[in-house]
């Protein structure tokens, strides 16, 4: 089964598309992804059913978060109300090893994203904070990365033996599904996403090799 | 092919992408004419001076391009909104795409969105973004 596990909608305040056209896109285009994870900045979409619109179109929708750390930016899978209530997602401030602490404590995952990307990525702070304890995955591919930025993400993972995860990044329609990750279970919410992630059975992948 | 109708619209089709003059001097021309004539515009050295990787092409110039792919495609339409996200300068003298393709089309209203890039020769996004238009319902 092939997740986008990074994607934003008009929730985030930079995301522009809408959840049914991202459906509609991935049909009418056949982009080869069973689904895909929306990660709005800074919240966690309460409000949102997208059930139906699941089911109409045949496509897994699951929801988690991207919060803002002295690391960079950092996906959570596995939100709950008892996770929201552990840390405040809006502040832009957050210890990655809070977030780390919280996730453990209420059975969900952080993942730094686009490590390699300046300000916002996990490695250029490497040498200011030194290397976090308690992260085992990151996001190796994503689809907004410029230059070199995934083999930055990828070296890092390697040298620090932390799994990969891919992710489009999208927050436009057209971007959905440019990366991605293969996972060997079927998922179809969001404990069995963490679940899978837990049990390190899933790899990254590039479905476009350049953004469109 | 030329749009005059919204029958003439699809979801997910492309518009025929434009490679804009993104020259010193055209960029010159464009920010005396709109009033921004700044050395971070026309001058390398005196950008790079001010810490940017050169001379920018200013995110209105951008905008316009954007407006220009859309008119292009479809010459009576009525540009309602640019929405952009500016990730990554575009600086003069490069070459950059002009890219749109629709995203969602009302039949009944005739407004369409458009998801708009701006991507450098390596294909990276510098700019993106959505429009709303409205295209005549014939």
């Amino acid at each position: 089964m092939i997740l986008d596990l990074h994607a934003h909608s008009i929730k985030s305040d930079d995301g522009r598309a809408k959840v049914q056209n991202y459906c509609q896109w991935i049909k009418t285009r056949n982009i080869p992804i069973d689904g895909f994870v929306l990660t709005e900045h800074r919240q966690f979409d309460n409000e949102s059913d997208y059930s139906d619109l699941a089911a109409k179109h045949g496509i897994t929708i699951l929801k988690g978060s991207e919060v803002e750390t002295e690391y960079g930016h950092v996906l959570v899978f596995g939100v709950t109300q008892a996770l929201q209530e552990a840390f405040d997602f809006t502040n832009i401030h957050l210890a990655l090893a809070d977030v780390i602490a919280a996730c453990n404590a209420h059975g969900a995952v952080a993942v730094p994203c686009h490590p390699g990307r300046k300000r916002v990525g996990m490695a250029a702070h490497l040498e200011e904070h030194g290397v976090p304890s308690g992260v085992n995955i990151v996001e190796v591919f994503n689809g907004g990365s410029r230059g070199e930025e995934d083999q930055v993400a990828q070296e890092m993972a390697n040298e620090q033996n932390y799994l990969g995860i891919g992710g489009s990044d999208a927050h436009i329609v057209s971007h959905i599904g440019r990366c991605a990750t293969k996972f060997e279970d079927t998922i179809h919410n969001e404990q069995e996403l963490v679940d899978a992630l837990k049990a390190g059975r899933f790899e990254a992948i590039k479905l476009q090799q350049e953004a469109s | 092919m030329s749009v005059n109708t919204i029958a003439d619209v699809e979801f997910g089709v492309e518009l025929p992408s434009i490679s804009p003059d993104t020259s010193l001097a055209n960029v010159k021309r464009f920010v005396v004419a709109a009033g921004w004539d700044s050395p971070r515009f026309t001058d390398h050295d005196a950008a790079r001076e001010q810490g940017l990787p050169g001379a920018l092409v200013p995110g209105i110039m951008s905008q316009g391009f954007l407006s220009a792919m859309i008119h292009h495609w479809a010459p009576a339409a009525e540009v309602k909104l640019v929405d952009t996200v500016f990730r990554a300068p575009c600086i003069v003298d490069e070459q950059y795409n002009i890219n749109g393709v629709v995203t969602d089309v009302d039949e009944d209203t005739g407004e369409v969105e458009i998801d708009l890039t701006v991507t450098n020769e390596a294909g990276e996004n510098r700019v993106f973004g959505t429009a709303k238009v409205l295209i005549p319902l014939g």
